[in-house]
């Protein structure tokens, strides 16, 4: 793990913060129109409006970067923008109705809750903007070819991911003896010896995004599989899934406090920020609230990409963002033209998201990142594209993989041995709705 | 027509009709009676549509739905008979959304049935401010929901809960941390009972009110004369105002249970269901099953079961409105 940085002076931090925020906002006008400038787009598309509808990102400036970068594109290109943006977990109903009613935005945006298996249909084949992308920028993360692809051809885009490392405590490990934190078995720990001292560590045990990620990545690096490579068939059944159980189980009883069952997905955030964990597994928002809100506990906050398992697997499970277009779209060439503008400028939506949003494109990576490369605690999140996965691991994040995940059945199964129940008979109860699942799904 | 034209004709062409129960049908549908049906009927008309598109048109579209392997993608699918309502048999996530779904609905109906006729009879009362009070009373109701729910989730916090604090602070609890610290929504039965406290606090204005307008409409007059009679406070409810305001109660109740049982709005922005089914409900699964995760047809199946439980209890509270109207 990187050292810690030398704090300057507060008149001098202030200061200097300003000066890069007056020189960080024009250097990225600068940017955002040169750019702009950089691609004409066809010339059919002038005059026409383009709808879209897009999610509340958890970093406020990043919605703030992403409007205006609409706005200035719509203006370049005669194109008329209107973006509406939503609370993510509303999104599924909006498309839902949409495509009941056979109108309404002209791109769309999975996040998540990725729908393409289930729209495929209804959208616009995107192989051309998708192909041309892997060409121009090294290729697309194997990983998350299934979020887009479906029988080989791509009815969405990539926009970017959100990874969930480990934020952690340097000066509370310290206090206890403990180093930088490498595998689970060194978090368990952690929490068995901080719990103790006031600083309990926790993991969501609830319906809400943060336990479906979570508890994937412990499932994940035990070696233990939603269904084998082809999505086809269920292999959560196994050795290694029981004792990733029995580890969430031991991890829990030493190190949590029952608060965990109520969380949601800030919860984690707040406790870091309250100065209480002594480590969390969240998405790096959590660490910018702390930033913001916390300067004492952010000074000791660090970043691990993800722990390894027994077997030293380290999976970190990414939460996907996709662009599609209906096939009732009224304007398919602005959104495509969008698509491929907002896709070239994935440095500056980094930047605005402060690191948050990660490439699917692997050109991408191009050391330093944005908002990564210039902070040591998480310079190590430029190689997350080699650890990362996603849900149904490792099969393709397929209808039946997503309806496991909106019905929490896996967080249950992990929820179920922390309160006490015995492993073979979580195993039987999940493993049996998962297959009850697939098999719905096969005989649709 | 040839009929009609027949039997408006001179008298010796009707000789020639030959179907006698014709005549006598043509005749029927000129008679006063017939005439009192069909404009009965066509007054009838607009709202028998009304009904037919507003309930019956969704309705059957469930149904629909709930019989076909349909998707969000796929809403023309292949029919499957009852294939997803077994399907939601075969799922233990269903008996506990069953099971909570009866719960959430029983209790929160009790409760709001409490405090709704306390709280009625207290607004019955005259006081200074009863105006203000009587309007302060409904903001519950008339909030938006999901910032009352966020305000709820804030206090039901499981480091920042309001209601932890003040217990803590007055001794009544442990710290922060301690063993006897509630989880207002992670502990199983606290879960149910938050989720539903937060159902009561919004819903049972709505049955104060619904009691105070029966209660207004009863006479002071017979009220003054049972207690004449000796009559308590207790039996002067039961046995002179709840015979009375019957019809306005069972209205209510009807509306009150319809809105508890397929209220989705509270569970799912409290705990989702959360943790580990504890407050799971029916429309939380089927919402989670047929919109988040796409399969339109056994998320309709799961939604409608509500249908079986909310039929018969129905049909009783209607059957017994009626009887007491006649």
């Amino acid at each position: 793990m990187s050292e810690p940085r030398q704090s300057p002076p507060d008149h001098l931090a202030g200061s200097r913060r300003r000066f890069l925020k007056v020189a960080g906002a024009g250097a990225a006008s600068a940017t955002l129109l040169s750019m702009l400038d950089a691609r004409r787009a066809p010339a059919q598309i002038k005059g026409t409006s383009l709808r879209m509808l897009m999610w509340s990102h958890f970093v406020p400036a990043y919605d703030t970067w992403f409007d205006d970068f609409a706005k200035k594109w719509g203006e370049k290109n005669g194109v008329k923008v209107r973006v509406d943006h939503i609370p993510h977990l509303e999104l599924p109903a909006r498309y839902a109705a949409e495509f009941a009613a056979g109108s309404g935005h002209d791109l769309i945006y999975f996040v998540g809750q990725i729908l393409t298996g289930q729209y495929y249909k209804n959208l616009v084949d995107l192989s051309d903007i998708s192909d041309g992308l892997g060409k121009k920028y090294g290729g697309w993360m194997e990983s998350s070819k299934s979020a887009a692809q479906v029988g080989g051809q791509w009815y969405a885009v990539p926009d970017f991911y959100i990874a969930i490392p480990v934020l952690w405590r340097k000066d509370l490990f310290e206090s206890v003896g403990l180093s930088a934190p490498s595998t689970w078995e060194d978090l368990r720990k952690a929490g068995r010896l901080l719990k103790a001292k006031g600083h309990p560590t926790g993991m969501q045990f609830s319906h809400c995004n943060d336990a479906n990620h979570n508890w994937r990545a412990v499932m994940y690096c035990f070696g233990a599989k939603e269904t084998d490579p082809t999505g086809q068939n269920v292999e959560i059944d196994s050795k290694e899934m029981r004792e990733a159980l029995k580890f969430a189980k031991a991890m829990y009883d030493e190190g949590m406090t029952p608060e965990v069952f109520s969380w949601d997905d800030a919860s984690d955030n707040r406790f870091l920020a309250s100065g209480v964990a002594s480590w969390i597994h969240d998405a790096i928002s959590a660490y910018r609230t702390t930033e913001d809100t916390n300067p004492e506990v952010f000074k000791n906050t660090y970043c691990l990409p993800e722990a390894a398992g027994p077997g030293g697997l380290r999976w970190n499970v990414g939460e996907p963002n996709v662009w599609a277009i209906w096939k009732f779209s009224k304007n398919v060439a602005g959104a495509k033209e969008f698509i491929q503008a907002i896709s070239d400028s994935q440095k500056e939506a980094m930047a605005a998201s402060r690191g948050y949003n990660l490439p699917f494109l692997l050109g991408q990576y191009a050391k330093p990142m944005p908002g990564l490369g210039n902070d040591p605690k998480l310079a190590a999140l430029q190689d997350q594209g080699k650890i990362t996965a996603f849900f149904g691991h490792p099969g393709p994040m397929s209808p039946p993989a997503q309806e496991v995940l909106t019905t929490f059945i896996v967080p249950d199964m992990f929820t179920r041995v922390a309160r006490g129940g015995a492993v073979e008979d979580t195993m039987k109860w999940g493993v049996g709705e998962i297959r009850r699942i697939y098999g719905k799904h096969k005989q649709a | 027509m040839t009929q009609a034209s027949a039997g408006s004709g001179p008298p010796g062409t009707s000789l020639s009709v030959p179907a006698g129960p014709q005549v006598r049908t043509r005749a029927w549908s000129r008679t006063p009676t017939a005439r009192r049906y069909l404009f009965g009927y066509t007054l009838l008309a607009p709202a028998v549509l009304y009904v037919g598109l507003l309930v019956g048109v969704p309705f059957f579209f469930s149904l629909y739905l709930a019989m076909s392997d349909a998707s969000v993608g796929e809403p023309i699918a292949r029919f499957v008979g009852l294939e997803n309502f077994r399907s939601a048999l075969e799922s233990a996530k269903f008996y506990i959304a069953l099971r909570n779904t009866l719960a959430f609905t029983v209790g929160a109906a009790i409760m709001k049935g409490l405090l709704g006729t306390t709280l009625a009879f207290l607004l019955m009362q005259p006081f200074p401010g009863r105006k203000v009070v009587r309007a302060l009373i409904v903001i519950p109701f008339t909030l938006p929901i999901t910032i009352s729910i966020l305000g709820w989730k804030w206090m039901l916090d499981s480091q920042f809960s309001v209601f932890n604090w003040a217990l803590s602070r007055l001794h009544l609890i442990g710290g922060y941390g301690s063993a006897d610290w509630p989880v207002w929504l992670g502990q199983p039965g606290l879960a149910l009972l938050s989720v539903m406290f937060v159902n009561v606090w919004r819903g049972f204005p709505f049955s104060a009110i619904v009691l105070m307008a029966g209660m207004t409409s009863v006479a002071p007059e017979i009220i003054e004369a049972a207690k004449v009679d000796g009559a308590t406070f207790v039996q002067r409810f039961r046995k002179v105002i709840v015979p009375m305001i019957a019809p306005i109660l069972f209205v209510g109740s009807a509306f009150d249970t319809v809105f508890t049982l397929s209220d989705l709005s509270v569970v799912y922005l409290l705990t989702n269901g959360g943790p580990d089914g504890a407050t799971e409900v029916l429309p939380t699964l089927a919402y989670n099953m047929g919109i988040r995760a796409g399969a339109l047809g056994r998320g309709a199946a799961v939604s409608l079961f509500l249908f079986p439980l909310l039929l018969p209890a129905m049909i009783v509270l209607l059957r017994t409105l009626r009887r007491r109207q006649y």
